[in-house]
């Protein structure tokens, strides 16, 4: 691990902005492009780079969240019945991790990042499932003013299990690698499980808090988070994400997509060939 | 505006206000060498906010649903906050063995 400076931390704090910025952009946590930041570009163990890397996705969740309670976009009875799976793999993943060896989870962080890269192309052009207003959203469905289509949304869950196993699954993959592991979630509240983009995003962002909890709490105990370097990333993080969030509403993010799929995909190879040094 | 989510809206905005505040401070002054003892201890607080403000959410969660006599998310809450302490536990562990 190399020592700590003020110039590494003024390098950690403008990853932490790109990659905040690039992740509000792209619908994910800064953390795909963090942490292989600082575990091939600065040699950071992997784990230290997960912890570092969860403080901010925790950071990215409570103030992305705060920001949107009462517009209903976030499902929080949904939310909250799903972080009882996310927390239970992500303390599950935070464990597994301690014992796991570098180059493993280098590995699979290769995996992750290689599907991350085909998640994000295949869903260039994702639109919301819109469904009829009438419909009785039942205990865990929701209901919201979409402002994309103009009217009003309601949507019921379908495939509970599916739900469930998603999430422990993100959970787990969360706390080992340091993600928010929405990237894995998203998708299947969506396409499977009957919940419109935008409320899948933002109940996923909502959970990440408690999920990312669950991880840093094992490597905040186990001294894996080095404070000043964490402070770095979790300010750039946020200062990344509002602008990303405040510039970028509006931009086209489809020639970027294709970009940082292509940015993961050369991750995914430099993790396989570190691991096999 | 329900007052499950008014409560976690403020949770949340007064956790994200009070760690970054300390963070940004404690940062600056560990990196200009001034009052180390202060900046440690600035950061370490501001680590523990971030991290606390989540649980915290949880709690809160768990008071708005016990009053609103929603007991299936009562028990769904609290479970979260067990696994939450679960994970204090195993580092808790893992410092003694490993």
């Amino acid at each position: 691990m190399p020592p700590v400076t003020p110039a590494l931390a003024l390098i950690i704090f403008i990853a932490g902005g790109v990659a905040g910025a690039l992740g509000a952009l792209l619908g994910l946590g800064g953390g795909i492009f963090l942490v292989p930041f600082l575990n091939l570009g600065f040699n950071f163990p992997i784990t230290t780079a997960a912890a570092i890397s969860l403080t901010t996705v925790i950071a990215t969740s409570s103030s992305v969240s705060a920001g949107r309670t009462g517009k209903q976009l976030i499902n929080m009875r949904f939310g909250m019945l799903l972080e009882v799976a996310t927390a239970a793999g992500s303390l599950f993943g935070g464990a597994t991790a301690q014992f796991l060896a570098q180059s493993t989870l280098q590995r699979m962080f290769g995996v992750v990042a290689i599907v991350v890269a085909l998640i994000m192309v295949s869903r260039l052009k994702r639109r919301n499932v819109i469904l009829d207003p009438s419909i009785d959203p039942g205990v865990l469905g929701g209901r919201f003013y979409d402002e994309e289509s103009g009217g009003v949304v309601t949507y019921q869950i379908k495939r509970l299990p599916v739900a469930i196993g998603a999430s422990f699954l993100a959970g787990n993959v969360s706390s080992m690698l340091g993600i928010g592991g929405g990237i894995i979630k998203v998708p299947v509240l969506n396409a499977w499980c009957g919940m419109p983009m935008r409320a899948a995003a933002a109940t996923s962002a909502f959970m990440i808090g408690v999920t990312a909890t669950a991880g840093a709490i094992i490597y905040y105990g186990r001294g894996q988070i080095v404070p000043v370097l964490a402070a770095a990333a979790v300010l750039g993080v946020q200062l990344g994400s509002w602008g990303g969030m405040r510039f970028g509403q509006k931009a086209s993010v489809m020639w970027l997509k294709v970009l940082m799929a292509g940015v993961l995909a050369v991750v995914s190879v430099l993790m396989f060939v570190r691991a096999a040094h | 505006m329900s007052r499950l989510e008014r409560s976690i809206g403020a949770v949340l905005r007064g956790g994200v206000i009070v760690s970054s505040g300390c963070l940004g401070l404690g940062l600056v002054l560990s990196l200009i060498h001034v009052a180390p003892a202060a900046a440690g201890i600035l950061l370490q607080v501001g680590l523990l906010t971030l991290i606390a403000t989540p649980a915290a959410r949880v709690v809160i969660s768990i008071v708005e649903y016990t009053a609103t006599r929603e007991w299936p998310f009562v028990l769904l809450t609290t479970i979260v906050f067990l696994e939450l302490l679960a994970s204090a536990g195993a580092a808790l562990i893992f410092n003694r063995r490993l």
